[in-house]
C-alpha cells in the first residue's frame, strides 16, 4: 500500500511543478482580459481571443520611414559606442542592444560604414553578455567585410541578428528581456527622428512620420503592460504614459479605406487618407520627453 | 498494481499534452516560416503560440503609408487549415484568407498609416473528438522599403 502511494507521488510530482510553472508562463502571455480581448466571432464561433501580441516598428523599418521622409545623418547624436562598459545589468544590456539596433539601422541607411562595423561589435558583445546564441559566423569579420559594401546585405545581417535573439529569448521564457530591447530601439528611434528635424524650417513628412508612432506607442505600452510586475519595466511606465499623453494631442483622422485584392497577385491594396494636425510645438514636446526617458536608458 | 500503473501512465501521458505543445512551438518559425517571407524583411518579433480548435490569437500592429507588407500565418499540419483575417480597429473586415482557399500569406500596401488587427482562428475539427488537437501557430509579418 506504502509502496502505490510512493508510486503516485513520484509520477505526479514533476506534473504539479509544471502545471504551476506553465501557469507562471501563461501570466507572461498578452492579457486576454484587455481592452482589446472583447468577444469576438468568426463565422457563428462566440470566441474569446486566447492570446493578444503587440507588434512594433523595427529599427530598420523606422529608419527607412525617416529617411524616405528627408532626414539627414547626423551622428552626434547616436549612443556612444565607450558608453557600453557600462551596461552591466541584463536590464541596461537588452535595453542598451535595442539603442544600439537602432543607430546600426541609421547609420547603415546613411552608407556609414565604419560605424556600422562599430555598432556591429558592441551589439555583439551586448548579446553574449546576454547569453544569446549566436549562429556560426552570424559576427564573422568576414562576412561581415564580405557585405559592408553592401547595404541590402547588411540590412540582412541586422535583422538575422535581431530577429534571432527575440526568437531565442521568447522561446527560452525571457519575453521581459526581449521586450527591453524592443523598448531601447524604439525609443532610440524617435530620439532621432526628432533630433533631426530641423526646428527653423521643419519638414512636413519627417513631422508626419513622428506623429504616426502615436499607433506603435500604443501598441508597445500594451507589449510592456504584459510585464508590468517587472520592476524595471515598471520604471519607465509613466514617461512612457507622459510621451502618449503629447501624441494624443496629436490628431489623426483616417478616411474610410477602398479595398482592392488582385487574387493573382495575392496583393490586397488599402486605399486611405489621412489627415493629420500636428504642429511644430507637439513635436518639440514630444523631443523633450523623449530625451529624458532616452536619457534614463543609456546612463 | 499492474492497473494502477496503467492508470498513471495514461494520466501522465495525457497530462504531459500541454508540456509537449509547450515545445511544439520552439524552432518552429525560424525553420518553417521565416525562408517564406522573402524577399520581405523580417519585423524581427515572434509571434507564435499553441492553439488548439476553435482558439483565436490577434496581433496588433501598424501598417505604414508607402510600405508593403506581408503576412505569413505558418501552422503545424496536423490543426488543419487555419483561417485568418485582417481588420481595421473598427473590426472591418479587409481581408479573409478562406475566400481565398486558405492561402497562408498575402501582401498588403496602404496609402497612408493605420492600426490593423490580424486574426487567426483555428477551426473545429470536421470530427469530434475528446483531445481537441493543438499545435504551433506563429503570424509572421515583413515589410518591403519601397513601394512604387
Amino acid at each position: 500500500m506504502f509502496i502505490r502511494w510512493r508510486i503516485i507521488v513520484i509520477f505526479l510530482l514533476p506534473l504539479v511543478f509544471y502545471s504551476c510553472n506553465n501557469s507562471k508562463n501563461s501570466s507572461n502571455d498578452a492579457n486576454v482580459d484587455s481592452d482589446s480581448a472583447n468577444n469576438i466571432g468568426f463565422q457563428d464561433h462566440a470566441q474569446k481571443v486566447k492570446k493578444i501580441f503587440y507588434n512594433i516598428p523595427s529599427p530598420i523599418e523606422m529608419s527607412s520611414l525617416m529617411q524616405r521622409a528627408g532626414a539627414d545623418y547626423d551622428p552626434s547624436i547616436l549612443n556612444r559606442i565607450e558608453s557600453a562598459e557600462r551596461y552591466n545589468t541584463n536590464s541596461k544590456m537588452a535595453l542598451n542592444l535595442g539603442v544600439y539596433g537602432a543607430n546600426l539601422s541609421y547609420t547603415r541607411m546613411f552608407d556609414q560604414i565604419q560605424e556600422s562595423v562599430n555598432y556591429l561589435s558592441v551589439i555583439r558583445k551586448l548579446s553574449e553578455g546576454l547569453g544569446i546564441p549566436q549562429q556560426p559566423g552570424t559576427f564573422a569579420v568576414s562576412r561581415i567585410e564580405q557585405n559592408i559594401e553592401n547595404r541590402d546585405s547588411l540590412l540582412y545581417i541586422i535583422t538575422d541578428i535581431y530577429a534571432s535573439a527575440d526568437i531565442y529569448l521568447k522561446e527560452s521564457n525571457r519575453g521581459s528581456t526581449a521586450a527591453l530591447i524592443i523598448l531601447g530601439g524604439w525609443v532610440e528611434a524617435l530620439y532621432i527622428a526628432t533630433n533631426i528635424v530641423d526646428y527653423n524650417d521643419p519638414s512636413k513628412e519627417i513631422m508626419e512620420r513622428i506623429a504616426e508612432q502615436k499607433y506603435s506607442l500604443n501598441n508597445l505600452i500594451e507589449l510592456l503592460k504584459v510585464y508590468e510586475n517587472d520592476e524595471i519595466i515598471a520604471l519607465y511606465m509613466p514617461l512612457l504614459e507622459k510621451l502618449n499623453a503629447t501624441f494624443d494631442k496629436i490628431e489623426i483622422i483616417t478616411t474610410k479605406a477602398e479595398i482592392i485584392t488582385d487574387s493573382v497577385k495575392k496583393v490586397t491594396s488599402i486605399s486611405n487618407q489621412n489627415k493629420i494636425n500636428v504642429a511644430i510645438e507637439n513635436i518639440k514636446e514630444l523631443k523633450t520627453i523623449v530625451t529624458e526617458l532616452r536619457k534614463e536608458l543609456i546612463k | 498494481m499492474k492497473g494502477l500503473v496503467k492508470i498513471l501512465f495514461v494520466s501522465a501521458l495525457v497530462a504531459s499534452f500541454p508540456i509537449m505543445g509547450f515545445s511544439q512551438c520552439k524552432g518552429f518559425t525560424k525553420k518553417q516560416c521565416l525562408p517564406i517571407l522573402e524577399p520581405y524583411l523580417y519585423n524581427g518579433q515572434l509571434n507564435s503560440a499553441v492553439l488548439s480548435e476553435g482558439d483565436v490569437a490577434e496581433l496588433l500592429l501598424t501598417f505604414y503609408g508607402g510600405q508593403e507588407y506581408r503576412v505569413l500565418v505558418c501552422s503545424q499540419d496536423l490543426i488543419g487549415k487555419v483561417e485568418f483575417k485582417l481588420l481595421d480597429t473598427d473590426r472591418n473586415e479587409i481581408f479573409f484568407n478562406k475566400e481565398h482557399d486558405y492561402t497562408t500569406n498575402w501582401d498588403f500596401n496602404a496609402n497612408s498609416t493605420q492600426q490593423l488587427i490580424i486574426q487567426v482562428l483555428v477551426p473545429q475539427g470536421a470530427v469530434k473528438t475528446d483531445i481537441a488537437n493543438s499545435g504551433c501557430v506563429s503570424i509572421v509579418v515583413g515589410f518591403k522599403e519601397k513601394y512604387e
